[in-house]
């Protein structure tokens, strides 16, 4: 039987040989205590308890702002590159992973992005299990069963069950084969979501929950934040600005994290605005998040992992719809 | 080419905005390189009052008539005229109590002597003339300052953010004081830009900026309402640095 059981007493030690592959990332407690993935100095900072990052990990990929073009009269137009550090990115729970996978249809599949390419392979995903809390559903999206991970732990009182989901995870099992020993791992346990059925339901019919008057309110208590979208380890919209430099010669063109409820978001040139109000903006949301478009259209985007409705400072949620048609509250 | 000409000028107000602009140490010989300074009181002695500019920066509040004629002077002698700060582009600071009496405050401060004061409450530029372009906060930032004028430069619209300064502040990673710590923080209804400044120093948002367009006010009191704030306290903390909200406005 294959070597796979790492105890409590030797996390610590492969930690650094994790650490051995690239620098160690993992969900850390902010001094000003904010749950965020960020660098690994000791292996005691890690919190294993973590529920959810404010921030999801797309950051690794695709960061808030960046220029990703530049010109001056010398050099041209030159496409910024990424320096594609070699990054281990530890503790990511099944929702994030699946976040991750479909940012990987988005940005890797038709027409690749060199900045997310470049990232994206320089970081090796290891996987943690863990306990939902009451704004989790991701047992709905079918994430609970882990997927894209080079490494996936699965963590019980005495320590972590380990497997590897591609060549590279199972290279760096290999190599730190001597802290784990063989044992049989426990069955899985099955991640029970009451609301799961409705969704899936609703998705694959369509459903544009188009007569709610939940809309109106959500419209109506928005403060258009933008804290939903930034959180949601699947949003991916970005706006692009073109910058010139006061040399009057070079300019350099940057991407930003956009959110679909800011009235920019659907403004055109000439001031048009394909959704003016913020309820039409609310429906398009819930439509791309729940029944996606373009090439992914079909496919729900929503991971379950519940950070839009944990951080929305006025509570909105849109698992209010859903339960609003099924009569469950 | 002929470098446009530009003229910086402040009416009541603290001059920290044009402060910004001397601030900009390391751009300055550029800024002096791209642009013929013809009148700058503050920075440059003996310039031309008259001649025709193709920039107006203006800082300040109007609050006397002389204000007012300098207001209307720069405007009819410039092209583009911008609202430097938020005093220029909101009121600012200076009319936090302008609803309150006007003959009043001049009494309490000036006493005896108060009749011959002949201020007014301050008031934003948009009040009185066409205003083509604003750079918010108390005091602005200077790289919003640096895209103005390159855009004036290459005859471009600058790009500022249309969203509130949560959006920065989260994706900053910042504590939530609002959500976190129940505090009074403005951000929500407050134009980003600074890199939301105050909450990443643990201090709330004052809303220095600025109201941030569609801005949901009403939301916003509700909010804070049910937090225990009472209502006047939110209206005062509001007032600090734009003295017209409505209440009512959701969208
Ligand atoms: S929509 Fe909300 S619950 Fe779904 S993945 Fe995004 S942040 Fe998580
Ligand atoms: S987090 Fe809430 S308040 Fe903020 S933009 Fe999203 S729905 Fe609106
Ligand atoms: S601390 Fe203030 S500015 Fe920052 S997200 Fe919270 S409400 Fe917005
Ligand atoms: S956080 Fe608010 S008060 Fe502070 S600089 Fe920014 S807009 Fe001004």
């Amino acid at each position: 039987m294959q070597k796979n059981f790492l105890s409590n007493e030797s996390f610590p030690l492969f930690l650094q040989g994790l650490a051995a592959s690239g620098d160690l990332h993992g969900p850390v407690l902010t001094d000003d205590g904010v749950m965020a993935f960020r660098p690994i100095c000791s292996p005691a900072d890690i919190q294993l308890d973590c529920i959810r990052t404010l921030i999801p990990p797309k950051k690794y990929f695709f960061p808030p702002k960046e220029a990703i073009l530049t010109y001056s009269p010398v050099k041209g137009y030159q496409l910024t590159k990424a320096a594609g550090k070699k990054v281990i990115l530890f503790g990511l729970h099944p929702c994030d992973l699946a976040g991750i996978a479909y940012l990987d249809r988005v940005f890797l599949e038709s027409q690749p992005d060199p900045l997310f390419v470049k990232r994206r392979k320089a970081v090796t995903l290891i996987g943690l299990s863990c306990e939902p809390d009451e704004y989790c559903f991701c047992g709905t999206m079918g994430t609970a069963e882990p997927q894209n991970f080079d490494i996936f732990m699965h963590r019980t009182e005495a320590g972590f069950y380990l497997s590897a989901g591609s060549s590279r995870g199972k290279k760096i099992i290999r190599r730190l084969s001597v802290l784990l020993e063989a044992r049989e791992p426990p069955s899985p346990v099955p991640c029970e979501c009451k609301i799961e059925e409705t969704i899936l339901q609703a998705a694959t019919r369509g459903e544009t929950f188009s007569e709610s008057r939940l809309w109106e309110d959500f419209a109506g208590r928005c403060l258009s934040c933008g804290a939903c979208s930034l959180c949601c380890p699947t949003c991916y919209c970005f706006d692009v600005q073109e910058r010139g430099r006061l040399d009057g010669e070079t300019a350099e063109r940057l991407r930003e994290w956009d959110n679909c409820l800011f009235k920019s978001h659907g403004e055109v040139a000439g001031g048009h605005n394909f959704r003016k109000t913020r309820e039409e903006r609310f429906r398009y949301r819930f439509q791309h998040k729940y029944l996606g478009f373009g090439p992914m259209r079909g496919i729900v985007s929503c991971v379950g992992c519940g950070r839009c409705r944990d951080v929305c400072p006025v509570k909105i949620d849109l698992m209010e719809l859903f339960r609003e048609k099924a009569n469950i509250l | 080419m002929k470098k446009p000409t530009m003229a910086i000028a402040g009416l009541t107000a603290c001059s920290g905005c044009q402060l910004t602009l001397l601030n900009c140490e390391a751009e300055l010989p550029e800024v002096a390189g791209c642009f013929d300074l013809i009148f700058f009181p503050m920075g440059i002695s003996g310039g031309d009052e008259c001649a025709s500019v193709d920039v107006a920066i203006v800082e300040g509040a109007v609050s006397t008539p002389d204000d007012l004629e300098t207001l209307l002077h720069l405007r009819s002698r410039s092209r583009f005229l911008v609202a430097f700060g938020t005093c220029a582009l909101w009121g600012g600071v200076a009319a936090m109590k302008n609803h309150e009496s006007r003959t009043e405050l001049t009494k309490i401060v000036y006493h005896d002597v108060a009749g011959e004061v002949l201020t007014f409450n301050p008031e934003p530029f948009h009040f009185f003339v066409t205003v083509d372009f604003a750079i918010p906060g108390c005091p602005p930032e200077k790289d919003e300052l640096l895209a103005l004028l390159s855009s004036l430069l290459r005859g471009s619209f600058p790009v500022f953010p249309i969203y509130p300064v949560c959006t920065e502040c989260r994706n900053r990673e910042n504590r939530c004081l609002l959500v976190e710590d129940n505090e009074l923080c403005l951000g929500p209804l407050i134009q980003a830009g600074c890199g939301a400044r105050c909450p990443a120093a643990g201090i709330v948002c004052e809303g220095c900026r600025g109201p941030v367009a569609e801005a949901n006010v009403a939301s916003e009191m509700e909010l804070l309402m049910q937090k225990g704030f009472p209502r006047e306290e939110i209206i005062s903390r509001m007032r600090r640095f734009c003295p017209e909200w409505n209440y009512e406005q959701r969208h």
